[in-house]
């Protein structure tokens, strides 16, 4: 008989190991169940060619929650954050470099050389959506409120939240307001004339979400990017972000939880409609009166919960979720790193190729129907460049997160476009760096699809499911389940495709884990 | 060759006279159908109302013009059904000749020669849509269910003044606890489909119901009529609970067609207002608002003759009230700024046609039922997002949706024995052509309107008689609508509600005392509705009766 456990997490992923991590913390005997042979989820550093470590998936981290930093020790646990200065540069098609940095002054007087216009207003800017984000961070580390009746307690606190916000002001509170549902081309046109400025600060918002920036409601997205500014500013994790995910493992394992790799769970068990356990792919079976699930929503209730346990309405709410993703990863092993014209020599670790926001809406459009854009959009970060040890003396890592290519496919398969798009991808790069093609001497690429297998990330959608406002906050992931609790009994989600959803921010586990020891106090798991 | 129609002219003479007319309570600008509501119910309350119409005929986007001989054409808006019942009790416009056919039915055609037909009797529309898919005729009527009660949660709204978010007032508190109230007391599965309606795309939240293309087509062009996004666009499902929403002669959802045209409904709104003592000149182009002290006095007209008034009422639209005919030194910066980004970029057209005989659908031969209803040429949501796509870059569709009228067919009255004429809305035609300008292109649009009408419908080219193309600048430059948007202003999330057409002035007010707006600027927007007219009657009447103006 195998040791008995008050709760299993499904997969180790970085929200999975941070539920697990509290929910140990406080005394509950805690299995963790990962698929993989290594702890992480999504965010892992897998060995490239011998020496070369490379952050497969997620390549950036700026959400990680202070609490949780805090409360697990993670500084002490080996965690250490390396910050990149510029921000982005953005190559532009006539050969000029936008370079945004972290003190926004200085971001300003290299934009005074495109526009004054844009020049007094980027401060300005970043100090609304800075003062915006840390006046509703709190929203984060909220439980949903239950729609069907609001607590006295959840509206005194969003009334508190309101008044945050209405603090910065009428007119901030009004601008934002109006945010929430506009288009980005619209917002971003409201502070900015340059085109091309427009469309790197769209790309904040844009990343990981399957619209276009004239897409209404994609404005707030900047909010996500500037929560991250707000907390701190976006660095990379020494070591790679599987040095996260393993300080977040050794902080569980310290509190007494038990981890297994190589364990992927087929079936999660019930009886009456409560769990009893889960049922690994070998057969075996570990009995628990609480399962917390870090795969994806899709995943959990359409792939690992018998059809029969869940009313059929439920079961096509889920099946409507919308979690197609588009985004690719090419992760390349360098050995040189060609130097970016119009850096001034030196060697930005973050790259951004977006000319114009014609060129994004265009590169949706293909999306839309489903066709792999035949100019995607590129996020490159190179973060050995500040990190030594991330590759051999002199040699660098590159993990470019490639945009607008969809993981539905209306002709053609992926296994034949892999390929292609690795190419298209480097020849977009050789185009903006001249020589990057030269110096690749290790290609992946990740599609959609290899995202999916390799992840489990349901679509290949690296937040569990699109971060529109019908899959926010209440309605995330389904309207009624909001609560990290789900029809059966004893059953959590702890993962992105809870609230606050997607990011390396540990705040969907962080709050699942508060909710199931909350049920577990008062029995009603 | 300009837009088709028997131009009055309209002199400026340099200083003109200044006719110390007699003293208004109102002065009302613009004659559209909103305009002519302000007017009614202040008439109705015993001021003295004056409407002040630019154009030879009162009406604005609401008119019947004889613009061929013979032929009647209901040049811009084609259909009625928001038209609030209470308005029409009120102004008793049935009396004054408003008299409504329902229209009932949507004939989708199809390429291959299919067609999907939707009435009036849910047995049928099984069976139609049965034809498609067996499914989707079941889901149907559920549909229908659920967006009624949506429907019933946001039409409230639709009567009241806007809160000010940022007011402590007591009476602006008490609305917005009356708010919180009214949609607390709903029950979860409408308010989270009342959410999620706002949120999504018309295309997605019909994904979740139905399987057939055109269906989904069809119904989705129902969600971006008038508005500068596609089915794709995320926001746009919310329009989809409008169609639920019409009460034509007490049912719920249904559209109708007036007799006579729209014309008669602006007529009908008159005649209830000359029945109160209101005045109406037409011919007469505000050019001016008058102000003193931060105070709204009067108007003066394009031939200089000035008209003192107590309060002054703008049916035109935002930006042209406030950056076109009041100095920006009356008003605040911010307020200025805020008009100046409100959107206005229209994204429709309409092409009105007489013809020798009506259309032959390959897909349903004849002049049967379905001609007496909208033929909607909207195949699938992909053909209306691909002509969104066209617009967003620049030009018109190259293969619009096209929501076709045979007015003739219900009342005969409009076009010459025999003959018939036709009403198609066009969408996308956008007010910015990124090659050449509307002058130029009018007629190639109106060319690619007939061919796409002709794959469905091979007899209509040689049935043609006349053909009136209304672009969107001429709906700028003819009626008034600055940049040609039909509805005075996109209705997007951010220019609903309190935060029409800005926030903080969505109560009809506006940062000159007495001067207000009533068009379909303000909330709760466009269509041949009447709310704003009505609900700007009822603040003017407020601040009368405490003597704030």
């Amino acid at each position: 008989m195998p040791k008995a456990y008050d709760v299993v997490v499904v997969g180790g992923g970085h929200n999975g190991l941070v539920a697990s991590a509290y929910l140990a913390r406080a005394g509950r005997r805690v299995l963790v169940l990962e698929r993989r042979s290594l702890v992480g989820g999504a965010a892992v550093t897998e060995e490239g060619p011998p020496g070369f470590k490379i952050d497969t998936a997620a390549n950036l981290c700026g959400l990680l929650r202070p609490e949780i930093q805090r409360d697990l020790n993670l500084a002490g646990l080996g965690l250490q954050f390396v910050p990149f200065d510029p921000v982005v540069a953005a190559p532009s098609e006539d050969g000029r470099v936008i370079r945004l940095w972290r003190d926004p002054r200085r971001s300003a007087k290299e934009i005074a050389a495109l526009s004054t216009h844009d020049a007094e207003a980027y401060p300005r800017f970043g100090a609304f959506l800075v003062q915006l984000a840390a006046a509703t961070d709190r929203l984060a580390t909220m439980t949903p409120p239950s729609v069907d009746a609001v607590s006295l307690g959840d509206q005194f606190f969003l009334l508190r939240q309101a008044l945050r916000v209405r603090k910065l002001g009428k007119a901030a509170l009004t601008r934002a307001i109006r945010m929430v549902p506009m288009p980005l081309e619209d917002f971003l046109g409201e502070w900015f004339e340059t085109d091309h400025l427009k469309a790197v600060l769209a790309m904040d918002a844009l990343l990981g979400v399957f619209r276009g920036p004239k897409s209404p409601y994609t404005s707030f997205g900047l909010l996500h990017a500037y929560a991250g500014v707000a907390n701190g500013g976006w660095s990379f994790v020494r070591g790679g972000m599987g040095a996260l995910t393993n300080a977040l493992a050794n902080a569980a394992k310290a509190a007494g939880a038990v981890i297994r790799t190589g364990a992927d769970v087929r079936r999660i068990l019930t009886a009456d409609g409560r769990v009893t356990g889960v049922e690994l792919a070998d057969g075996g079976t570990i009995a628990a009166a609480v399962v917390a699930s870090n795969a994806d929503p899709k995943r959990t209730f359409l792939g690992l919960v018998d059809p029969f346990d869940l009313d059929p309405a439920f079961r096509l709410a889920i099946r409507n979720y919308e979690s197609e993703g588009m985004l690719s990863k090419v992760n390349l092993a360098l050995d040189r790193l060609p130097e970016v014209p119009g850096a001034d020599g030196a060697s930005p670790a973050h790259l951004r190729i977006t000319p114009s926001l014609e060129h994004l809406e265009r590169a949706y459009d293909d999306a839309k129907y489903g066709r792999v854009s035949a100019k995607p959009v590129l996020d490159i970060l190179i973060p050995s460049v500040v990190d030594p040890s991330l590759a051999p003396p002199g040699k660098h890592v590159a993990s470019i997160v490639v945009q607008y290519t969809p993981h539905d496919l209306r002709g053609g398969s992926w296994d034949k476009l892999r390929d292609k798009l690795g190419d298209a991808v480097v020849g977009i790069l050789d185009a903006a760096v001249p020589g990057f093609e030269r110096a690749v001497v290790h290609r992946e690429v990740l599609t959609p699809v290899d995202l999916e297998t390799r992840f489990g990330l349901t679509g290949g959608h690296p937040y569990h499911g699109e971060m529109g406002p019908n899959q926010q906050l209440v309605l995330r992931p389904v309207p009624g389940w909001a609560r990290y609790r789900t029809p059966i009994a004893g059953l959590y989600l702890c993962g992105s495709g809870a609230h606050p959803g997607g990011g390396v921010s540990g705040a969907p586990g962080y709050n699942a884990a508060r909710e199931i020891l909350r049920d577990l106090a008062g029995r009603h798991a | 060759m300009g837009l088709r129609y028997p131009r009055t002219s309209i002199e400026r003479t340099e200083e003109g006279t200044v006719i110390d007319g007699r003293s208004y309570d109102a002065i009302v600008i613009g004659g559209g159908h909103n305009g002519l509501v302000t007017a009614a119910y202040l008439g109705r309350a015993g001021r003295k109302v004056l409407v002040l119409e630019r154009r030879h005929i009162l009406g604005g986007a609401t008119v019947t013009e004889e613009v061929f001989p013979g032929f009647k054409f209901t040049v811009c808006s084609y259909v009625c059904s928001l038209l609030r019942p209470e308005i029409i009790r009120d102004l008793d416009l049935p009396s004054h000749g408003y008299q409504i056919i329902p229209v009932e039915s949507t004939f989708s055609p199809l390429p291959d020669g299919r067609y999907l037909y939707r009435g009036g009797d849910s047995e049928e529309n099984r069976r139609e849509i049965s034809k498609f898919s067996k499914r989707d005729a079941e889901m149907y009527p559920r549909f229908g269910q659920l967006m009624v009660k949506v429907a019933r949660l946001v039409g409230p709204q639709l009567a009241m003044t806007p809160p000010d978010l940022d007011s402590m007032s007591p009476g602006n508190l008490r609305k917005l606890l009356g708010l919180r109230g009214h949609f607390l007391g709903a029950d979860e599965e409408t308010l989270a489909t009342f959410a999620r309606l706002m949120t999504m795309s018309s295309a997605d939240y019909l994904d979740e119901w139905f399987e057939t293309d055109v269906l989904k087509g069809t119904m989705s062009a129902s969600g971006i009529i008038g508005t500068f996004l596609g089915p794709r666009s995320p926001g746009t499902a919310y329009v989809l609970i409008h169609h639920y929403m019409g009460e034509v002669d007490g049912a719920f959802r249904a559209w109708g067609f007036v007799r006579g045209g729209m014309g008669m409904v602006s007529e009908s709104i008159a005649a209830a207002a000359r029945s109160y003592g209101v005045e109406t000149r037409t011919g007469a182009e505000v050019r001016r608002i008058l102000t003193r002290d931060g105070r709204a006095t009067g108007v003066e007209l394009a031939n200089g003759e000035r008209i003192p008034s107590r309060v002054v009422a703008s049916s035109a639209d935002p930006k042209r009230t406030f950056l076109g005919m009041v100095e920006r030194s009356d008003l605040p910066q911010d307020f200025v700024r805020g008009i100046e980004a409100y959107r206005t970029e229209g994204s429709s057209a309409k092409v009105n046609l007489a013809v020798k005989e009506p259309p032959n659908f390959t897909a349903l031969p004849g002049a049967g039922e379905h001609l007496r209803g909208a033929v909607s040429i909207s195949p699938s949501v992909d053909y209306i997002e691909k002509a969104y796509d066209d617009a967003k870059h620049g030009d018109f569709s190259k293969r619009p949706y096209l929501d076709v009228m045979v007015p003739s067919m219900l009342d005969p009255s409009m076009a010459p024995p025999g003959k018939h004429i036709m009403s198609i809305f066009v969408q996308y035609a956008p007010f910015h052509l990124r090659r050449g300008d509307w002058d130029d292109r009018r007629e190639e649009l109106g060319d690619t309107v007939v061919d796409t009408l002709a794959e469905y419908a091979p007899n209509l080219p040689k049935a043609i008689l006349h053909r009136q193309v209304v672009t969107p600048l001429d709906l700028d430059r003819e009626f008034g609508l600055t940049g040609g948007n039909i509805f005075q202003g996109e209705l997007w999330p951010h220019q609903l509600f309190f935060m029409r057409p800005v926030p903080g002035w969505a109560q009809y007010r506006s940062p000159i005392k007495g001067l207000y707006i009533c068009g379909s600027g303000a909330h709760p927007g466009g269509g041949v509705m009447g709310a704003p007219g009505a609900n700007a009657a009822r603040e003017i009447q407020k601040d009368m009766a405490v003597r704030r103006v």
